[in-house]
């Protein structure tokens, strides 16, 4: 039960197959809480242990985490909680601590953090646009959960949690989108702004506070509060389809307007990431969003899009020193970044023109 | 006198030892670097955080009985300190939560074994919505469900 062996599993399922073209994946949160009991913020030391015992021992007696993974944060090397928080299984505050744990499914669908902000933190995450089985997922894990522990619930609050921006139905859905036609169209403030205005927060690659690099977006709701689960995943659902149309319409008007010269941007993403003897990951990020584009329009074959999605999770600094097999400084890890994309390009075709 | 000072901020040992005099009254806040870091106490020309500390403004109105979380903490934090801790800030909280949620209510999903009163609201609305579409399509037989569903409704929501 190690993070060795969820980097062994193929699976992962924010990358795997199964991602579309604007969305790479769906994912559902629940924030629930021990009634009776501090939040983790709040609570010493030895009620968080306690707490986190109990969590953990009702968590892996549910037939959704037979044969699963208990991770103990104290426990893991600085290196391989990094490469949880790459994998989006746990977050960076998490990670951070002493105190928390995370159970994750043996297919890496299901995963509870524990001692995060709130006691439990359920998530699932599944590659691609699947808002209604994803839902369905949570909301299963959420009763099988109440059955086993007692929750902080409220008549009139709902599920109480540490902070006032979840509390309610503790929900927060969100999917992972890739918006390189509305970035290089310069549209992505716009978009950001009427998104906010219509209650959704648009975050970065790895949730809040983080750079958007790779033209990657987290698209979520923010009021958990007044509103059934139902409405506020219909309201996330509506803004998302709109968001994909509005999104391969800038794909489309632009390999219209600029024809040849938009290809040769994708190109030379390719010629770099092909080539480059040195990437930081930031760069690596952004020329592999060209070469998703590339899949995602026909200039290079749609089945390799699943591949440049690896590489996407590959090139993070945390799995290029866990595939390296120790910690390297910047300079190491760029030069491993770069190599690790010259070998897996080596069997792609050339960028060609978009398919009609 | 070996054991050393805690910080006033936090349970970690003090490192960074404030003296202020103001007015030929001395005050002293003892602080752990990470703390000091966020006053920007670490600079001795800044004493905000003393300044803070010292404040009779700073002093709590209300306290949970379960855990003992204050105020003054949430003001510090922005997190509360258990479930019980709604039951008395709810009220304060109020303005706040109106900023980031529309509406004081909830009516979404509830454990198994509860009903929330803001889910049978809900429902309630729903079904009279469903009730009036119903009539206006001359769709009788789920009118009467319609019906059924609100006296039911209705019923559970009537004060006991």
């Amino acid at each position: 039960m190690s993070v060795q062996e969820i980097l062994a599993d193929d699976q992962d399922p924010a990358r795997a197959s199964g991602a579309q073209a604007v969305v790479l994946s769906t994912r559902i949160r629940l924030a629930r809480n021990l009634a009776g009991h501090p939040f983790p913020g709040w609570a010493k030391a030895p009620q968080r242990q306690e707490i986190a015992e109990r969590c953990i021992a009702a968590l892996v007696d549910l037939p959704r985490f037979r044969r699963g993974h208990v991770l103990r944060m104290a426990q893991e090397a600085d290196l391989d909680r990094a490469v949880l928080v790459e994998r989006h299984l746990v977050s960076k505050e998490l990670a951070s601590g002493q105190a928390g744990a995370a159970v994750i499914s043996r297919d890496q669908t299901c995963s509870v953090m524990v001692n995060e902000e709130d006691h439990l933190r359920l998530q699932v995450l599944r590659p691609g646009w699947h808002l209604r089985g994803t839902w369905n997922l949570a909301e299963q894990l959420d009763d099988a959960l109440a059955a086993a522990l007692p929750l902080a619930f409220s008549e009139r609050l709902g599920y109480l949690t540490a902070c006032p921006t979840n509390v309610g139905t503790g929900l927060r859905a969100s999917a992972m989108v890739h918006l390189p036609g509305l970035c290089l169209a310069g549209q992505m403030d716009k978009v950001t702004r009427a998104l906010n205005q219509d209650g959704l927060a648009v975050r970065g690659w790895l949730g809040e506070g983080t750079e958007a690099a790779g033209n990657i977006y987290q698209v979520s709701n923010q009021q958990t509060l007044g509103l059934a689960e139902e409405d506020i995943l219909k309201h996330l659902g509506f803004w998302i389809k709109h968001l994909v149309e509005q999104e391969w319409n800038a794909r489309r008007k632009l390999a219209l307007d600029e024809g040849e010269k938009f290809v040769d941007r994708l190109a030379r993403s390719f010629g770099v990431l092909r080539h480059a003897r040195l990437l930081s990951s930031s760069e690596a990020m952004n020329m592999l969003s060209h070469l998703r584009l590339a899949c995602d329009l026909g200039c290079l074959p749609e089945a390799l899009r699943d591949q440049v999605d690896r590489l996407l999770i590959e090139g993070q600094p945390a799995h290029v020193q866990v595939r390296h097999g120790s910690p390297l400084d910047s300079d190491g890890r760029d030069l491993r970044r770069a190599a690790v994309m010259r070998e897996a390009l080596r069997a792609f075709p050339e960028v060609g023109p978009p398919s009609a | 006198m070996s054991q050393p000072l805690q910080c006033s901020l936090c349970a970690e040992v003090a490192t960074v030892h404030l003296s202020q005099v103001v007015g030929g009254k001395v005050t002293k806040v003892h602080l752990c670097e990470a703390c000091a870091g966020k006053g920007g106490a670490v600079d001795p020309a800044v004493f905000q955080l003393a300044d803070a500390l010292q404040a009779p403004a700073a002093a709590a109105e209300l306290t949970c009985p379960r855990c003992g979380f204050t105020d003054v903490d949430f003001r510090k934090r922005g997190r509360l300190g258990c479930p019980a801790c709604w039951e008395t800030f709810g009220g304060a909280l109020s303005p706040l939560l109106l900023k980031v949620q529309p509406e004081v209510a909830h009516v979404g999903r509830a454990p198994a074994g509860t009903a929330p009163l803001g889910q049978l609201r809900h429902r309630l609305a729903a079904a009279r919505a469903a009730l009036a579409t119903a009539i206006a399509a001359e769709d009788y037989e789920q009118a009467a469900k319609s019906r059924d569903e609100i006296a039911a409704l209705e019923a559970a929501l009537k004060p006991a």
